[in-house]
């Protein structure tokens, strides 16, 4: 799997590491079973620090998402493929949050943000609809 | 035991104002630290106090427990520096330079020597004038690190290089670490090499330790409040509140950093202030450094 990182950004790099690899389980990209770049050989690939690459790592083990077994290398466990759908709208709070607060400096209601919701989802449907 | 220790260190320069001013920090093995701070925060002079080139008037240095000025010759042999306005003998060979170095230090490792100059494509019979800036510092790069350090001390090292060159010094500091565990303070004015390469950051300000914390800290659990002019808010005011380090007045508002996440601080200040207007943000590192560093407007 593929990891973009940008530093200077208010979200710290090891969250960012954290994030893609929850998107990517929810997205389907990562499976159960499926290896994860060793620790070191991300750090050289990403040129940020290996503490940074741990601590992202350690996270996601900590969430039970991820596996190490040692000589052999990380997995995504089992358990990451049920992920439960809480999580996963919990995970969406900071950008429902900031998306809420730039509605507010514009005087865009909470009602009208929501229809903005709905048409965006109609008109990616009739996207993908005309392409298949 | 921590690598290196500075204990309420302190130095002035002949009738000049104090250039460190109790100044307290410890490093355990391991651990990358950035220090950042504006030109003249004291950062080059407290590395250079850490190899033993000039000596502290208060306080006390410790590299692996051991006095600097006191025992140079065992620090030194542990120790790997590179600073900027190094100086390199203009008209030796870098090879006579590596020879120099390998007759220096017992724990040389020439395979470490090799790989980097094939790395950076160092011309090793080239003398040292003909070399660019860049080459110049990969051969001080080379020589501080061959011996396999327990500790790296860089004043910026990264300064006058092209993105290229920086991104190559990056990219070998962090072949170093994975490969050596070696630990690292290194002073720098690039907020990007310092969240790339450091998982810890000391800010000197004014001869102080202004924060010394870990680096996902400062995006997490930071936030500037921007307060409007209206109302009574004030300078004073703001710094008085647990929890400020700083605040600048700008033409658009009051600009505060917090050491509490947003939440809290636009709660804070609507407590103790009754200030209902003030937009708190989490704060990018670059940012945080140019509010805390940047001059009144």
């Amino acid at each position: 799997m593929q990891f973009v990182i940008i530093p200077g950004s208010e979200l710290p790099i090891y969250r960012q590491i954290m994030r893609q690899v929850t998107d990517a389980l929810s997205g389907g990209r990562l499976r159960p079973g499926d290896k994860l770049t060793s620790q070191r050989e991300l750090a050289e690939q990403l040129v940020v620090s290996p503490l940074t690459v741990k601590k992202a790592y350690d996270e996601l083990e900590r969430e039970g998402l991820i596996t190490t077994e040692r000589g052999r290398g990380t997995f995504v466990t089992a358990a990451a493929a049920a992920t439960d759908p809480r999580q996963q709208k919990e995970r969406l709070r900071p950008e429902v949050r900031q998306l809420l607060s730039r509605a507010r400096l514009s005087g865009v209601t909470v009602e009208a943000l929501a229809k903005l919701l709905v048409e965006e989802e109609q008109h990616w449907n009739t996207e993908r609809d005309a392409q298949s | 035991m921590n690598i290196i220790d500075f204990e309420n260190i302190h130095r002035a320069y002949h009738r000049g104002a104090d250039v460190l001013n109790g100044v307290t920090i410890s490093i355990e093995a391991g651990r990358v630290v950035g220090l950042v701070g504006k030109n003249g925060a004291g950062k080059t002079t407290l590395l250079r106090i850490a190899m033993g080139m000039l000596e502290a008037q208060q306080g006390a240095v410790r590299l692996f427990g051991l006095d600097p000025r006191r025992e140079p010759l065992e620090v030194k042999r542990r120790v790997g520096f590179v600073s900027e306005d190094q100086i390199l003998p203009p008209f030796m060979k870098v090879e006579q330079i590596l020879d120099l170095h390998r007759g220096l230090f017992p724990t040389w490792d020439e395979s470490v020597a090799q790989d980097l100059i094939v790395r950076f494509g160092i011309p090793v019979r080239t003398k040292v004038k003909a070399l660019s800036k860049g080459q110049a510092r990969q051969v001080a790069l080379l020589c501080a690190v061959a011996h396999k350090p327990e500790l790296l001390l860089l004043d910026e090292p990264a300064a006058g290089l092209d993105p290229a060159a920086r991104r190559e010094f990056l990219e070998t500091s962090i072949q170093l670490l994975n490969q050596l565990g070696t630990t690292i303070l290194f002073s720098s004015h690039y907020m990007s090499d310092v969240e790339r390469l450091a998982d810890r950051i000391v800010m000197l300000h004014e001869g102080r330790v202004l924060i010394d914390s870990e680096l996902d800290e400062i995006q997490e659990h930071y936030c500037l409040a921007l307060v409007p002019h209206n109302g009574d808010a004030s300078r004073a005011k703001l710094v008085s509140l647990d929890g400020c380090l700083g605040v600048r007045e700008r033409s658009d508002a009051l600009h505060a950093v917090f050491n509490l996440e947003p939440e809290s601080t636009a709660r804070l200040l609507e407590a103790e202030l009754g200030i209902t207007d003030s937009l708190c943000n989490r704060i990018a590192l670059e940012d945080m450094f140019v509010e805390l560093a940047g001059g009144q407007q």
